[in-house]
């Protein structure tokens, strides 16, 4: 994660980010599942900073944090936030309400209606109440899912254009391709001639 | 012996010929829903064709070139995205490649020998029973042809209503949409235009774009286990649907296996996943088009229920699985 991005997304939690970089933000959490993985661990480490329950890694998390931000390493339960004047650091716990946001946008921009989804609500209850490194991943599980339903029960051209869809997406989200690249795979040979 | 005369031979032309215009309309006219229902299934698999299609889905309208050719059996296709990023898809009989030429990719993907893109009903041997009402409503021109409009009418809230409106000379779908309880759309496919039964020439079938640089990626290989008696079964099955199959599938880039089991009622279908790990969250409630999904914990399982049925099924279907 650059500092641009780093920058932003502090920007955004403290309401500063402009219209236009905003959803550019979305947009950009939407594709990248990096980014998302990030900013979730991002509200776990500001769940621990806050003296909250100890979460599983948390110490190497934080320390990882620490390091991309160019602080020494965190002490266990015993950072003073309100007295760092790293700018990034000040609004880790605000950082729910851009994941929350995010959230949102981000399945705004895969058109999936969650019923169940809350609307924005305020940051304390969002730290409390949402289990938010979740749910990208159970995203990813109902996106495969869906993609063997249609494997099994469909062949409209809907549910084929959409399996395709749902392939790309998932190719888009992953930095590495998931799958090994098959420069040798044959191509269609399609005659010249007339297929009749 | 009576001679015909030439003029006796014209007016015998004449006569079958006035007959022939006469019966033609008399025949379509004769033939029942069901009897459209088996042509359309014959004619998706044995047309060639080629044209623009309209699919409407989540509000959102694309257009989509197609060309389609039958050919000993093997069936080609050719499909163009005619918005966003050029999505075109080549297929050669079980071998599809998406091509995605933003992104310098190509997927690779293995289909059902006899599946086709453009079929949203069941074949003839697979008639949905007495859950739907099949009636024809209205006869309309779709792409400039003239076609009979069939309505499939669900009796109860569990399955969407389908109409159909096929091409009066080959019983060919040319449009399809899925209907919602309020009236409305959910999805919709339909031809702006289109030639049907002329000769498809190879190099219509060829992609746009030469892959020579780009990407190639193979579909995951499936690890499936069919299950021939699942301890998984649904207790309150909406009427009509039935045990299709059951298989353990281990997921793409995990160890987990999870059970898939398929239900349906001939026409929709809902496909009902069980994992073990019940701390894996999935949305409780979620939509895409006309598919919905819902996801509930029983007995420490995740149960997941996803199909492209109203959102009552799959709450039902999902709610009902119990182990025997």
């Amino acid at each position: 994660m650059n500092e641009a991005i780093k920058m932003q997304l502090s920007a955004f939690v403290d309401g500063e980010l402009p219209e236009n970089e905003k959803e550019l933000l979305l947009r950009r959490l939407s594709q990248d599942a990096g980014l998302r993985q990030q900013v979730a661990e991002y509200l776990m480490v500001g769940r621990a900073m806050r003296g909250e329950k100890q979460i599983g890694g948390v110490n190497e998390l934080r320390d990882r944090v620490a390091n991309e931000l160019g602080e020494k390493p965190m002490q266990d339960g015993h950072v003073d936030i309100a007295a760092s004047k790293n700018r990034l650091l000040r609004p880790l716990s605000g950082i729910a309400i851009a994941a929350t946001v995010a959230l949102v946008g981000i399945l705004g921009l895969q058109q999936v209606t969650d019923v169940d989804t809350p609307e924005v609500t305020p940051p304390d209850a969002i730290v409390d109440t949402v289990d938010f490194p979740t749910q990208p991943e159970a995203d990813d599980i109902l996106r495969q899912y869906r993609r063997i339903h249609d494997a099994h029960a469909s062949d409209s051209i809907n549910a084929r254009l959409a399996a395709f869809e749902l392939r790309q997406e998932s190719t888009d989200q992953d930095e590495e391709p998931p799958l090994a690249p098959t420069d040798e795979t044959d191509q269609p040979e399609v005659a010249d001639s007339d297929t009749e | 012996m009576i001679k015909a005369g030439p003029h006796s031979t014209v007016t015998l032309l004449l006569a079958l010929v006035g007959n022939c215009l006469f019966l033609a309309p008399v025949m379509a006219a004769d033939r029942g829903p069901h009897d459209w229902l088996d042509r359309m299934s014959s004619a998706v698999q044995t047309t060639d064709y080629q044209g623009t299609v309209i699919r409407i889905s989540d509000g959102r309208a694309e257009a989509l070139k197609i060309v389609h050719s039958v050919s000993d059996g093997v069936i080609r296709e050719k499909v163009i995205a005619q918005e966003g990023n050029g999505l075109e898809i080549i297929r050669n009989g079980n071998e599809v490649h998406c091509i995605l030429p933003a992104r310098k990719s190509v997927l690779v993907e293995e289909w059902n020998d006899q599946s086709t893109l453009f079929s949203t009903l069941p074949s003839s041997n697979m008639r949905f029973g007495n859950e739907y009402d099949v009636k024809i409503v209205a006869k309309e021109r779709v792409a400039g042809r003239e076609t009979v409009e069939l309505a499939i009418k669900p009796h109860d809230v569990y399955r969407y209503e389908h109409r159909v409106w096929l091409d009066v000379d080959t019983g060919f779908p040319l449009q399809t949409q899925l209907i919602d309880d309020d009236g409305s759309a959910l999805e919709q496919v339909k031809f702006a235009d289109i030639s049907l039964g002329r000769k498809i020439k190879a190099s219509a079938l060829k992609p746009s774009y030469s892959t020579e640089n780009f990407k190639w990626y193979n579909q995951p290989r499936r690890r499936v286990t069919p299950v021939v008696d699942s301890v998984w079964q649904s207790t309150d099955l909406p009427i009509g649907f039935v045990l299709i199959s059951a298989q353990q599938e281990v997921m793409p880039g995990t160890d987990e296996a999870v059970t898939h089991i398929l239900y349906s009622d001939g026409l929709a279908n809902v496909s009902v996943f069980i994992a073990a790990h019940a701390n894996k969250k999935v949305s409780e409630r979620s939509r895409v088009g006309a598919s919905n999904s819902y996801s509930t914990v029983i007995d420490s399982y995740r149960i997941t229920a996803v199909g492209e049925v109203p959102a009552i099924t799959v709450e039902q279907v999902a709610s009902s699985m119990r182990l025997r």
